[in-house]
């Protein structure tokens, strides 16, 4: 089978060493450390000698978990891609990769598709940890088969931001910075102005004709994917979480469900991954054509 | 043609780093490409080997055109730049391997192909090692190899030899005239230019972005051998001799290094007799009388510093 030489030799020198070893066994064990401490702090270690134990509880001991995955592929993916063409440049090496017959699209993909492999292998190697709430059910395997999938169109989304920013600029931290706004812009920005619309309505406006429909406030929100989050989230011990969190993903899901058009048919985190999907494609071809030495000013 | 370029002009906001540059490669030829530093080589090199858009005008490789056909090129052309550019966290064959795919070869063939080149750059005892652990020669010389690996016919080398030791040098001095036997075209840029008029079947002399010269070695230097140097050594009476020489029209500039005079004059061989007749006749004690041979040095020099005087 022929591999992406980029991501062959990423992954050679990688994972050589010692240092992505320890690097996920103590990632394992932090998720195993988040895990312990909730259900120790839910007392529900000593189920026969007092404790309250409770299904309900080990859904949102998942939850927590797939938050903090989710919080971390936004951490891990720009700081990876947001320098795979900058230190190329600053290392003298990607003039020697242009100068060869890959074209720049094949080296761009290659580069997202080192980011989408050091994230899938953090996944996998959590999968382990993830499986223990399956003990105490509530949590099936498809769901987890989703949220994987949600997962890496995420970060192909993230990477293809990545590796865009580092196209444009010349300075590492030049383009990890703007990866970050630009990814805060785009991911959190429309969800904060959701959120800070929902707890203005339930604080001053309930009961006085505030009535926020789909159509004005939730299509702003696709290409979020805090908004294709909410799919996985909510089952919790209230059905939908808790405090403003929850009550938001209960004003998402209620307004999907009023929809009468196609978009009905879509759970939001299709929604989501579709635009990512374009969004990566269009990133994609840019990054090319930037990176394509015969259109370089200099 | 190997290459072509057609008027090519590159500019950086307001420096004009290439001008109206045209020149011409035939196949199997070793092109030595001679300029001081700033003077647009890299530029030039970098245009041809596509890395670098031009402003205007046109660079041909086999035929193709740089710009609309960069991939087609790209097949054809080995590029092997003035800085390392490696990774130091490969081993030599991994490294090796990894252009290898990027060139499209794979497996047994990309293997077979790195085992032949690096025995042709004298790296074989050291496929295992880390790059990071190879001397600047031996990066060098893995650069060399690399840039073949899809076995180019054309190759531009900029400044190969640069920051080399002696030793260094001359092992790839020896790599490159086993590449002129394997009918390689090669565009060679360098500042030692003793070595490329060893090496080289033409070369090309460009000034601030200008190509000043260009043809065989040999017409280079038939070309500028009017103007040549003779290194006089008198006995005594050195202030007369040098009055005698003045009264010539064909003598320039004369100096007095170590006792020995060195006279510019602009003509060959026959002044040359003319110049010792004329101290002989005066009873001048001539000791040494030494005309200096046409060096690629003297002919850059002279062309480059003429271009200076003609802008002034």
């Amino acid at each position: 089978m022929i591999i992406n030489p980029i991501l062959k030799k990423d992954l050679k020198t990688k994972l050589r060493g010692w240092r992505t070893m320890v690097l996920i066994c103590c990632y394992i064990l932090l998720l195993a450390a988040i895990l312990f401490v909730y259900f120790a702090g839910n007392n529900m270690l000593t189920p026969r000698t007092g404790g309250n134990y409770s299904p309900r509880m080990a859904v949102d001991a998942y939850n927590l978990l797939i938050v903090f995955q989710f919080a971390l592929l936004f951490l891990v993916v720009p700081a990876i891609t947001a320098t795979s063409i900058t230190s190329e440049r600053e290392r003298q090496t990607l003039d020697l990769m242009l100068v060869t017959k890959t074209s720049a699209t094949r080296i761009v993909l290659g580069k997202i598709m080192v980011s989408i492999a050091h994230t899938m292998l953090l996944l996998i190697a959590s999968m382990p940890v993830l499986g223990v709430v399956f003990f105490f059910g509530g949590v099936n395997f498809v769901d987890i088969a989703k949220l994987l999938l949600f997962y890496v169109i995420t970060s192909f989304f993230v990477a293809s931001c990545g590796v865009f920013c580092s196209t444009l600029f010349k300075r590492n931290i030049v383009s990890i910075i703007t990866t970050y706004i630009f990814l805060g812009l785009i991911t959190f920005g429309p969800f904060i102005a959701l959120l800070i619309s929902v707890y203005v309505k339930e604080l001053r406006l309930s009961g006085v004709g505030f009535n926020p429909t789909y159509g004005t406030y939730l299509k702003p929100l696709f290409p979020s994917s805090v908004f294709g989050f909410t799919s996985f989230y909510y089952g919790g011990s209230n059905m939908y979480g808790y405090g403003l969190w929850g009550s938001m993903c209960q004003e998402i899901e209620s307004q999907m469900a009023r929809e009468t058009g196609i978009l009905r048919l879509f759970k939001p985190w299709i929604v989501n991954s579709i635009f990512n999907i374009v969004g990566s494609a269009i990133l994609i071809l840019l990054s090319a054509v930037k990176l394509n030495p015969v259109r370089r000013k200099s | 043609m190997m290459v072509t370029v057609e008027n090519l002009t590159k500019r950086y906001k307001k420096t004009l780093a290439v001008d109206e540059l045209c020149m011409g490669i035939p196949e199997g030829e070793i092109y030595g490409f001679v300029g001081a530093n700033g003077a647009g080589k890299t530029t030039t090199m970098r245009i041809i080997a596509g890395l670098l858009a031009p402003t205007s005008g046109k660079v041909f490789v086999d035929g193709i055109d740089v710009t609309k056909e960069p991939l087609r090129v790209k097949k054809h052309l080995g590029y092997m730049p003035d800085f390392f550019g490696v990774y130091d966290d490969l081993k030599v064959t991994e490294y090796m391997g990894f252009y290898g795919g990027l060139q499209g070869i794979y497996g047994a063939e990309c293997e077979k192909l790195i085992d032949s080149l690096l025995e042709l750059v004298r790296l074989t005892e050291k496929k295992e090692a880390y790059v990071d652990s190879l001397s600047r020669g031996m990066k060098q010389r893995l650069c060399l190899a690399r840039s073949l690996i899809h076995d180019p016919r054309f190759l531009i080398l900029d400044e190969p030899a640069s920051g080399l030791d002696p030793r260094a040098r001359v092992e790839m001095r020896e790599i490159l005239k086993e590449l002129r036997t394997m009918g390689k075209t090669v565009l060679i840029s360098s500042h030692i230019l003793t070595e490329l008029s060893e090496l080289c079947t033409s070369i090309g002399i460009i000034d601030e972005g200008r190509l000043v010269a260009s043809g065989s070695v040999s017409q280079v230097l038939e070309k500028m051998s009017h103007s040549e140097s003779i290194k006089i050594k008198v006995l005594e009476r050195q202030d007369e001799a040098v009055k005698i020489l003045l009264e010539m029209p064909e003598i320039g500039e004369i100096s007095s290094v170590s006792g020995t005079l060195e006279v510019k004059v602009k003509g060959g061989e026959k002044l040359f007799a003319k110049v010792l007749k004329a101290l002989v006749e005066r009873d001048i004690p001539v000791v040494s009388f030494h005309p200096e041979e046409g060096s690629l040095e003297s002919v850059f020099m002279q062309l480059t510093e003429r271009g200076k005087d003609n802008d002034n």
